[in-house]
């Protein structure tokens, strides 16, 4: 896999909710209007702007940087010719992470079907086995732990893993969530309090195993 | 409060969802359960753990590829035909829709009598206006069964005629290939 991880200190690059967010705002919709009109050295600046924050959001659902990457400019194409339709009654990342979702449930659906792709997941899920039994014998510390997480993540259902990447990796709100993910705040709430219950529960009986073995 | 209603609460405040009121409540709570303080525990701990993921980097030239694919779509747009001009007529087209069109509008002016009545033909006296009244009468002494299935079988051929004339060339190409497809004998 030819990631590269930034930083932890590093954030995703993106003001999404935090950093002056009327002035952005306000640069989004002019270059949306610019980019409606053909203007693509203005979409440039829009894909360079969220380009990092939907192959995060991507690359988080699909859990494989080449497919990410993929996906992720199918989103921006999508975007690009959806473009006429956009009418700004949403912001202008919140239609973008939209797309970035269904593009990547597409894909899982995709993926679901290919068989061979079933295959290679089935023997690098043994692999993963295998490496678990060595970690087992080895002393946990706070990064076998969250690779932990990061495992049982893509082990959630979809439903679950979306709502836990957007309030944890990309600190969206209740609201925020609403919008993207076109459900309601108490299904957001339901599903965002079952992932975690979920994780918790992953994590306290990997510490039992733990403190047994 | 107990342990049900605090152990749901827990997660809004993770979420910093809850008043200051209900915040101090479950402090409350916490201080004095140690059930409820360590299922908080595990859950600040999958927090956390979720909240230092790295941020991936996305590759370098992801920028380039997405650009090259926007290019490519805006050109497939600007070359394709637009609504409006998809049927494009030939001149073989535009006659036959000429020729219909006069037949229809010669058909109209004829039904009006003191119109047909100036001309000289066609005003009820003359050789073509007698033709025309043999015709129909030899028509309506036809048994009313075959004149309906000569009329029905008219009028599809000339709806045929009609659609393939609009439908274009290419069209029409097909349409003949897969007739002669279907013939018994080639």
């Amino acid at each position: 896999m030819r990631e590269h991880l930034l930083q932890s200190s590093q954030t995703i690059g993106i003001p999404l909710t935090n950093v002056a967010p009327s002035a952005v705002e306000q640069d989004d919709l002019l270059l949306v209007a610019a980019s409606k009109n053909g203007d693509q050295e203005a979409f440039a600046q829009l894909v360079q702007r969220y380009q990092r924050l939907v192959f995060n959001l991507v690359y988080r659902m699909l859990q494989q940087y080449e497919e990410a990457t993929e996906i992720t400019q199918e989103t921006f194409l999508a975007a690009w010719q959806g473009l006429p339709a956009f009418r700004g009654d949403a912001r202008f990342p919140t239609w973008l992470y939209r797309i970035a979702y269904n593009c990547s449930l597409k894909q899982l659906e995709l993926r679901k079907r290919d068989r061979a792709l079933q295959v290679a997941l089935e023997a690098e899920r043994i692999l993963g086995n295998a490496s678990d039994e060595q970690r087992e014998n080895a002393e946990l510390d706070a990064h076998d732990r969250q690779l932990l997480v990061q495992e049982h993540l893509s082990h959630l259902p979809t439903k679950y893993r979306i709502v836990l990447i957007l309030r944890h990796l990309q600190d969206m709100t209740y609201e925020e969530m609403a919008e993207i993910l076109t459900m309601p705040i108490g299904t957001i709430k339901t599903h965002l309090f079952r992932a975690r219950n979920l994780l918790k529960e992953r994590l306290q009986s990997f510490n039992h195993e733990s403190d047994m073995g | 409060m107990r342990c049900k209603e605090a152990s749901h609460k827990l997660q809004l405040y993770l979420d910093n969802r809850l008043t200051i009121q209900q915040i101090r409540t479950l402090e409350a709570h916490l201080a004095s359960c140690n059930a409820c303080m360590e299922e908080l525990t595990i859950f600040e701990t999958v927090v956390n753990d979720l909240e230092t993921f790295k941020v991936v980097a996305e590759p370098d030239d992801l920028n380039v590829k997405i650009m090259r694919r926007v290019a490519i779509a805006a050109s497939q747009r600007n070359t394709s035909p637009s609504r409006f001009s998809l049927w494009h007529p030939s001149l073989l087209e535009i006659l036959v829709a000429a020729a219909l069109a006069t037949i229809a509008t010669i058909g109209t002016i004829l039904q009006q009598s003191s119109i047909r009545s100036m001309l000289p033909i066609a005003n009820g006296h003359d050789g073509l206006s007698l033709a025309y009244f043999n015709m129909l009468h030899a028509l309506m002494n036809v048994d009313s069964t075959a004149l309906i299935l000569a009329l029905w079988i008219a009028g599809t051929l000339l709806g045929v005629c009609i659609t393939l004339i609009f439908a274009g060339s290419e069209m029409r190409t097909q349409w003949f290939k897969a007739m002669m497809e279907r013939l018994p004998v080639r």
